[in-house]
């Protein structure tokens, strides 16, 4: 009796490690022979230039047909930050930040949410979806949410499905009237966003996260000294 | 900051109904193979415990995952979690133990009840008596199994919100333990007073067996909600802020302290040792001690589930 049930307890724990190791190896190698993708998109908010008028998200919602109540892309207004006439105020995008690795698509039960293996952007496939929205709590950034009409989770995909497939740039970059927006493939030494990004010191947010976002953000100096 | 509505709110109530109910399974499938085995032996399905245990387990699961299912946005597409499979997620990995902890936990079932079946089946039907027999010839394979697939199960409840790393105070590693140990002891709880009302002897053998269990488990549940906090305050920043939320001033404040602490945990714990000088219990003693047990359980997993997502890293 005691030894077959030594016997099973070693059999168990040899499974045991071996189904979760098998799994381990699996999601590395996965993620490693994954071919590096042919671009990488990326987006630079230059907070300096902004002036908060809401041009990109007001076409965001016109090109994506994003329904009244969620969006897809915000400009959250901070301020006024000091005395009359001298007032300013500071504007952060709030987007997705379509992370190098993004918690959304590690804990998506289904692979609804995906990184596209061609541009880098983190897509939603809207079939897949279930709804269980563990990506929206899983987004350390917040952006995601239900689109009322799908059902299915959404966000911002650098306009994949509309704009960039007419060739042109995403629906907020072509509609900012101060230039504030800059896209364009972080892996292609010319591009202007490569540019931009090596002429002037960017930040990015929430990196301690480990979740690498490709939005990158151009300090203002206007708000408050934080500590 | 209103309890149940604020903005970085995602899951709701009903996604702290099913881990409590997915604990509540493991833990009193835990218990009943725990009693069939140290105890009871091939008698155990005469038992009011173990049936009261039997029955709680399937049952909890079922209307877990019913829950989790109605709460889906598509409800109709939840068959693509089962089709499709991520290795990186937990839900996913969760579902995949889910679904063989029913197998296993279908496959025991019929090994504790293979003599009243056969018996009321008298052999009128050849297929049930060679299927419950080939069954119980791997009983001691499957009681294995299945007792590790229920902690695994256990586990996950706390593996699922442990996840998240926009949470810091749910981002935490003594979670997947404090779920795993309290969902047992919702187990037990709830295998005592399903027991009790199915007629069981509240003096049972039975009884005095799950209380001896049921004294160190609550010792070392205070034990972990201790480090669970400390270690949120000790590492600073947003999990400070998280932890000096949950547990300070406001109503969640009073859920931990008043709910948890004195109902779920105190009481239970003082009744326990109170008890251990005069042995004679009462149904009273043993259904009110397992209720305040399992309420505690039930409302912890509602104060992780919310004050976890009040604060953002």
């Amino acid at each position: 009796m005691s030894n077959s049930r030594r016997l099973f307890l070693k059999g168990a724990c040899i499974a045991v490690v071996g189904a979760s190791g098998f799994t381990l190896a699996r999601a590395k190698s996965t993620s490693a022979t994954n071919v590096e993708p042919a671009c990488k998109y990326a987006l630079v908010h230059d907070e300096t230039k902004c002036i908060g008028c809401d041009a990109c998200s007001i076409a965001c919602r016109e090109v994506n047909q994003v329904p009244e109540g969620v969006d897809r892309l915000e400009i959250k207004r901070e301020g006024p930050f000091g005395e009359y006439p001298n007032q300013q105020f500071h504007f952060t995008r709030i987007s997705c930040q379509h992370c190098d690795d993004a918690p959304c698509v590690k804990v998506c039960p289904t692979g609804a949410a995906y990184k596209d293996p061609k541009t880098g952007i983190v897509c939603v496939d809207e079939w897949k979806c279930v709804g269980c929205q563990y990506c929206i709590a899983a987004c350390p950034y917040q952006v995601r949410f239900i689109n009322p009409v799908t059902k299915a989770a959404d966000k911002c995909d650098f306009c994949k499905e509309t704009r960039l497939k007419e060739n042109s740039l995403p629906a907020c970059v072509s509609a900012c009237p101060t230039k504030a927006l800059t896209f364009g493939d972080i892996t292609d030494p010319q591009s202007q966003v490569v540019q931009v990004l090596k002429s002037t010191p960017s930040y990015r947010s929430k990196t301690d996260l480990g979740t690498r976002p490709k939005v990158f953000r151009i300090a203002s100096q206007s708000g408050e000294i934080e500590l | 900051m209103s309890p149940f509505h604020f903005d970085s709110l995602i899951w709701h109530w009903p996604i702290a109904i099913y881990l409590f109910l997915a604990g509540v399974s493991a833990g009193a499938i835990c218990f009943a193979v725990l009693l069939k085995h140290f105890k009871l032996g091939t008698d155990a399905y005469k038992s009011g415990f173990v049936q009261a245990a039997c029955l709680i387990a399937p049952l909890a699961v079922f209307a877990g995952l019913g829950i989790l299912v109605i709460d889906l946005t598509k409800p109709f597409d939840f068959w693509k979690i089962l089709l499709f499979y991520n290795p990186t997620s937990v839900m996913s990995v969760g579902v995949g133990v889910l679904m063989v902890y029913q197998v296993a936990l279908f496959a025991w079932l019929a090994c504790v009840f293979k003599e009243p079946v056969l018996n009321w089946n008298q052999g009128r039907w050849l297929i049930v008596d060679k299927l419950f027999n080939a069954i119980a010839k791997h009983e001691a394979s499957i009681t294995g199994f299945l007792v590790i697939l229920a902690l695994s199960l256990g586990a996950y409840t706390g593996f699922l919100l442990s996840a998240l790393t926009t949470y810091p105070m749910l981002n935490n590693p003594v979670l997947p333990l404090l779920f795993l140990v309290s969902g047992l002891s919702s187990g037990a709880a709830g295998t005592l007073l399903g027991g009790v009302l199915l007629n069981g002897n509240p003096d049972g053998k039975e009884v005095h067996f799950i209380h001896n269990i049921e004294i160190p488990m609550i010792l070392v549940e205070i034990v972990l909600i201790f480090t669970f906090f400390a270690g949120l305050i000790l590492t600073g920043g947003q999990s400070q802020v998280a932890a000096l939320t949950a547990i300070g001033e406001g109503f969640w404040g009073w859920i931990f302290w008043a709910g948890i602490v004195v109902v779920g945990l105190s009481m239970p714990l003082a009744f326990n040792l109170f008890m251990k000088a005069s042995s004679k219990r009462k149904f009273s003693y043993v259904a009110i001690t397992a209720s305040c047990s399992l309420i505690g359980v039930l409302l912890l997993r509602n104060f992780i589930l919310y004050t976890g997502q009040m604060t953002v890293a």
